[in-house]
């Protein structure tokens, strides 16, 4: 079998920065309070939901950030005791909560601004029970985490959670090796961008224009 | 082949003549109150210091100023700096051995010694940074080799199991029982790991393509003169403050050519300095916000104040009449606090600019200064310490006075004469 390498396809035209996908992040892996493992950015405006350009020629564009899943990944190459690693049958970057030493090193190496978050006290929650899904592994204090690709929904043969909540049908999630899935489909006949290319880490989402 | 036997005769660091009186003996009649109230002090500093360790292991690091955006702070600019630090003493003292050229009087030990409570230093540093310091084991069950933090670790254990050796080896040759080409040898692998030590302490912040302002070939070679500029100007003042003690007699001569040395030092890294800066700002890209940031930007203070501090020390070395020692030993200040400015820029200036700055949700974890937004937060500073990040840092600053200390009144430290 060939091994996969699974990627995410954000169609910015279509994404109108309702942050749904961000949410069911959130609930779905049951991030404690101030983690985002997925967070939507407004490009081009002085704020978030703000426009850019002058009155009236007025444009909004967001992307949404989150662990790029590098092919080349520059986190996985500092890391000193192998926490943060590359799964070598679907390419999603994982990490080890159980071997983090804490020592932020991937943070550091990281070209991509905050899409790792550090658990600087011991996790907090609004509510009292854990939410999302009971496969999710627990949060622990002073370890580096980041998305997972929902490594727990893929187990079970599903998309991310980002995916299902999308309400423009913006997000698109798949196999690059296959050529007929519908994200190769997507990156063969759009126009893409992908973010700090010249970094040579070679990310795994796709950003259509 | 190289020629050891008439070495001995250039080095007057060393005499193999059996030592006179047990040198144990002579060290330990040394040291007066004054010592002891030092090493109580250091003492009581360094419990205070693993006492707040403590609170911020079990209260969260949340109390530490560092944040997602700004994930490394004082713990790894002090690593840095006392990286460097450490490179003084054993290079000043390794130096003459290896090439067996004339050394500089009696300091070599003491120097060597510096070197160490350095080291410990360093590696203090290193470790009040962890989130999860109980897991340190798993650095050498899981190694992953490919690491550049990995291999810091490895050398800098290396480095100061080597210094440890290295002063042992000094005082056995003393009595006589360490022959002097094993000596030499010790000095040429001792001075080896030495330069490896600051290239691979380098290589954690130049091997990173995701940093502007870190990533050039050149940190390695700056690190070492960096480290030769403010570990020189350690040795001077420890040198002229235990002739001021009356621990050992030195030549003022021997003062004078550690700081020529300086002086060339100080140059090599101006020059280091200069290259760098050009190379970042003349394609006039992405590197002149790393230039602007660094002259005019938060990081300015820190900028002026090595590169005047370097030009003051360079100035009181190179003029004949300015050399007295009190002189001498400002330049030897300037010089060690001209390499802290430049380690804070170094590790600011690495975060100071976000590479994906696009405005997004900002929380209490995101950035040091959250507060007003991220514009707001990268107005000055991004980051600056908590008063808990000062108290662990200068405990671990007091672990390393007090091993220094605990050397200079036990261990034969002192010049044979």
């Amino acid at each position: 079998m060939v091994d996969k390498r699974l990627a995410i396809v954000v169609d910015t035209k279509r994404c109108i920065a309702c942050n749904s996908c961000a949410v069911a992040c959130k609930i779905e892996n049951n991030l404690p309070n101030e983690v985002w493992w997925n967070r939507i950015l407004n490009v081009g405006g002085s704020n978030m939901d703000s426009p850019s350009g002058t009155y009236p020629n007025l444009s909004m564009q967001t992307i949404t950030l989150s662990c790029q899943h590098c092919e080349n990944p520059a986190c996985v190459k500092v890391c000193p005791v192998g926490a943060t690693y590359k799964d070598p049958e679907t390419g999603v970057v994982r990490q080890d909560y159980d071997k983090c030493i804490g020592c932020r090193m991937c943070m550091s190496a990281c070209p991509y601004t905050g899409v790792r978050s550090f658990n600087w006290e011991e996790p907090g929650y609004h509510v009292d029970f854990a939410v999302g899904d009971a496969d999710v592994v627990p949060h622990q204090k002073h370890t580096v985490e980041k998305c997972t690709m929902c490594w727990h929904r893929l187990a079970k043969d599903l998309q991310p959670a980002c995916m299902e909540v999308c309400i423009g049908r913006a997000r698109f999630f798949g196999d690059l090796n296959d050529p007929e899935s519908e994200v190769s489909k997507l990156i063969a006949k759009r126009q893409y961008i992908q973010l700090l290319p010249e970094m040579g880490t070679k990310p795994s989402v796709y950003y259509l224009v | 082949m190289t020629d050891t036997s008439n070495v001995a005769v250039l080095d007057d660091d060393m005499d193999f003549a059996p030592a006179k009186e047990r040198a144990g003996a002579k060290a330990a009649a040394w040291g007066g109150r004054g010592l002891t109230v030092g090493i109580g002090v250091a003492a009581v500093l360094t419990a205070i210091g693993i006492a707040l360790w403590a609170v911020q292991l079990s209260g969260g690091m949340v109390q530490t100023a560092m944040r997602n955006l700004d994930s490394w702070g004082l713990y790894i600019t002090m690593f840095m700096f006392f990286v460097g630090l450490s490179a003084g003493g054993l290079i000043i003292s390794s130096v003459p051995k290896a090439f067996g050229i004339r050394g500089f009087g009696g300091i070599s030990k003491v120097a060597v010694m510096s070197s160490i409570a350095c080291t410990v230093a360093a590696i203090g540093m290193v470790v009040v940074d962890l989130g999860q310091p109980l897991r340190l084991w798993e650095l050498f069950a899981y190694s992953n080799l490919g690491s550049p933090l990995m291999w810091d670790i490895i050398v800098l254990g290396t480095y100061l199991i080597l210094s440890c050796v290295y002063l042992w080896a000094q005082v056995r040759a003393e009595q006589g029982k360490v022959s002097h080409t094993a000596l030499r040898v010790i000095s040429v692998v001792a001075l080896v790991c030495a330069i490896l030590v600051h290239s691979v302490t380098a290589w954690i912040f130049g091997l990173q393509q995701g940093r502007e302002m870190w990533h050039t070939a050149l940190l390695a070679p700056w690190f070492v003169s960096s480290a030769l500029v403010c570990g020189t100007g350690l040795v001077m003042c420890v040198a002229a403050a235990l002739r001021a003690a009356g621990y050992l007699a030195l030549d003022q001569a021997n003062l004078v050519r550690l700081a020529k040395l300086l002086a060339a030092f100080v140059l090599v890294d101006l020059y280091f300095f200069g290259c760098d800066l050009l190379t970042e700002a003349f394609p006039a890209a992405g590197g002149l916000a790393v230039v602007e940031m660094l002259t005019a930007g938060p990081l300015a203070p820190f900028f002026w104040g090595e590169v005047v501090l370097c030009a003051v020390a360079a100035v009181i070395c190179l003029v004949p009449s300015l050399r007295t020692t009190p002189l001498m030993v400002a330049a030897g200040l300037c010089a060690i606090v001209a390499i802290l400015c430049k380690r804070v820029q170094l590790l600011v200036g690495g975060f100071q600019i976000a590479n994906i700055g696009l405005p997004g949700p900002v929380g209490p974890m995101t950035v040091t200064g959250w507060e007003s937004g991220m514009a707001g937060a990268y107005q000055g500073m991004v980051y600056w310490p908590a008063p808990i990040e000062w108290g662990v840092a200068l405990g671990v600053v007091a672990l390393a006075v007090l091993v220094f200390l605990l050397g200079v009144k036990f261990l034969p430290l002192r010049p044979q004469d």
